[in-house]
């Protein structure tokens, strides 16, 4: 499993106490923390930073801009900066039942087909959940990309 | 009266002249009829021209009729509906007494028609303009037979039908005069207070259709009011959660972070202080999302969304999630699944959410060594579902009441773990919600099983019911 030391993960969130306590974890992980508050930000700085990963809260003030931000970033003109992994970090997710999904009906129901997106966390995730998850999600990624490459 | 069922009465009068006109057509071919009957079997010799000249008068107008009807708006009030059935009826007695003129006079049987004219009369115009029309009928006849009798116009007699003349014979036509006017008097009493007792009532069936009519409408308002007011309430039943949730999450990850000593090292007094408030954060956080499920179930999701969803995919998926949780607390997990899948109506999300409420309540409640099974099978129309286990069991006072929100057990309480007591009443409201049937045997001591019993889907096959193809 890769380690996530060294790692620059960027922290979409408007609540500054979470961004803290996301940056004080990963930081201890060894990573590298860059935070934006909003949707616009966080495009920015997918551009200007690089990041690894981004973790990404959905419900910033103005509603659901994470939801904005994804399909924002998805269409990206550069590779490296459209194929940026997210995990998104949420309290609305599954246990509140808010469907995520833009169509009704669908019959088979499968997160990952709807949100263009690698993993979901409900909130408040454990810090090993969070840092398990990272980890997963970045060797999946290293590995696709190494597939790719073959 | 309203309008709207003046109206109403407009159009039937309306309806009844177009009927009257279409019955008219009948008149005209029965004329035909009769006339060529007469002459070719009976040998009645007969004035065929002018009758042929009377029944193609009728026609004449009554396309007069018809075009005036359909296309020239006399019909769009009251009087001049009323103007244009008084015409038309005045104007037939008047054929018909042509007819009767030039075919025998007093001396034709069919002199008895005017009846019909009478009825229809009585069907079409008001009570006082049925007398006038009956009035007018009479004094066509008692001019047509004294006026023959007395010469002043010709008697066609009718040769071959009567041996004799009677038309100038005063006591045979005071007889017919007086039978058929008396006849025609009592036909347009008795008739119109039939319609007039119909009239009422249809009256009355307009005015009630119409109160109906302004009900459902008021029904709709207020049901299209409900269901806006019910989105508003949802929706702003989300954002509370998430305005409580968001928050206890982040102050549950900083106690956390503050915990793991990520921020420096802390006494252990201090420790056990933070892992109270911890638990006592988490505990809130389940508060706040069992209250949320509780209420979005109660609100019943709307049919629409409802789906074929298999019970021994939830089921296969539950024993998954709760594997890890199971080992832990040293309790064995086991599901008995059907081979097949057991299909009910629901939406899965709900289906698991019923799930995980029994199986983690199960597990919760079972001490270290125990069972918990998940069983599933298929009766008829029934999938009946139970989660059972070895676990502290419900006292037996205390069965009923375990639905009811907030109660918990007392000796589930002694045990001292977390719990909403919620939790089985999200289940009953799930079960209800789906039209199942829910029921709990238990001991003290002795494990609890329920069971849930809910409607399935038979006889389909997967791929006719699944046009995307699984």
């Amino acid at each position: 499993m890769a380690d996530i030391a060294g790692k620059k993960i960027m922290v979409v969130e408007d609540d500054p106490d979470a961004t803290e306590t996301l940056r004080i974890v990963l930081e201890d992980e060894g990573c590298l923390v860059c935070c934006a508050e909003n949707g616009d930000e966080a495009l920015d700085k997918a551009r200007s930073e690089r990041p690894d990963l981004i973790l990404l809260d959905i419900m910033m003030p103005s509603g659901t801009e994470g939801f904005h931000f994804v399909w924002n970033l998805r269409k990206e003109d550069e590779a490296e900066v459209r194929n940026t992994p997210i995990v998104v970090l949420t309290a609305i997710h599954d246990k509140t039942w808010v469907k995520f999904y833009p169509e009704k009906g669908d019959p088979v129901y499968k997160e990952s087909e709807y949100l263009p997106v690698q993993a979901f966390l409900d909130k408040p995730a454990s810090s090993g959940e969070l840092v398990q998850k990272i980890e997963e999600v970045l060797t999946s990624q290293a590995e696709s990309v190494r597939g790719k490459r073959q | 009266m309203e309008p709207n069922s003046h109206n109403v009465e407009l159009e039937e009068l309306r309806d009844r002249i177009s009927w009257l006109i279409r019955l008219r057509w009948v008149a005209v071919l029965g004329v035909l009829v009769t006339i060529w009957v007469s002459r070719r079997f009976l040998g009645v010799h007969l004035e065929v021209t002018p009758l042929f000249a009377i029944a193609i008068a009728l026609a004449g107008y009554n396309v007069v009729f018809w075009i005036v009807g359909k296309w020239v708006p006399v019909a769009t009030s009251e009087a001049g509906v009323s103007y244009f059935a008084n015409f038309q009826i005045a104007l037939d007695l008047l054929a018909l007494t042509g007819f009767i003129h030039f075919s025998g006079g007093i001396e034709n049987p069919f002199i008895c028609y005017y009846v019909f004219h009478i009825v229809i009369a009585s069907i079409l115009l008001s009570r006082v303009a049925t007398y006038l029309q009956v009035t007018f009928a009479i004094a066509l006849l008692v001019g047509l037979a004294l006026f023959e009798a007395t010469g002043v116009i010709r008697h066609y007699h009718l040769r071959g039908f009567i041996p004799t003349e009677l038309y100038q014979i005063r006591t045979y036509m005071f007889g017919v005069l007086f039978a058929i006017g008396t006849m025609l008097y009592f036909t347009a009493f008795m008739a119109t207070s039939i319609t007039s007792r119909l009239r009422r009532r249809e009256a009355e069936i307009v005015r009630l259709s119409d109160a109906l009519r302004k009900h459902a409408e008021d029904l709709s308002g207020t049901y299209e009011a409900l269901r806006q007011l019910e989105g508003v309430r949802s929706d702003y039943l989300h954002r509370v959660a998430h305005h409580i949730r968001s928050p206890l999450a982040t102050v549950e990850r900083m106690l956390a972070v503050v915990a793991e000593g990520r921020t420096g090292q802390l006494s252990s007094r201090a420790l056990e202080m933070l892992e109270r408030a911890r638990l006592r954060v988490r505990d809130l956080l389940s508060l706040a999302r069992d209250l949320l499920v509780l209420s979005r179930t109660r609100e019943a999701p709307p049919l629409g969304e409802r789906e074929v969803v298999d019970l021994v995919t939830i089921i296969r998926d539950a024993e998954a999630d709760f594997r890890e949780q199971a080992s832990q607390a040293s309790v064995a997990l086991t599901a008995d699944c059907p081979e097949y899948p057991v299909e009910v109506t629901g939406d899965p999300e709900t289906l698991k959410e019923l799930l995980d409420n029994l199986v983690s309540n199960a597990i919760k409640y079972t001490p270290v060594g125990g069972e918990v099974r998940i069983t599933l099978e298929q009766k008829v129309n029934l999938a009946e579902l139970s989660v059972s286990d070895s676990g502290i069991g419900i006292p037996k006072d205390e069965q009923d009441q375990v639905f009811e929100e907030f109660y918990r057990a007392a000796n589930a309480r002694e045990l001292g773990k977390e719990g909403t007591g919620l939790g089985l009443s999200i289940v009953k409201a799930i079960v209800e919600t789906f039209d199942g049937r829910l029921s709990c045997e238990s001991e003290e001591g002795g494990g609890t099983c329920f069971r849930v019993a809910l409607p399935c889907q038979v006889g389909r096959s997967r791929r006719e019911r699944a046009p995307w193809g699984i």
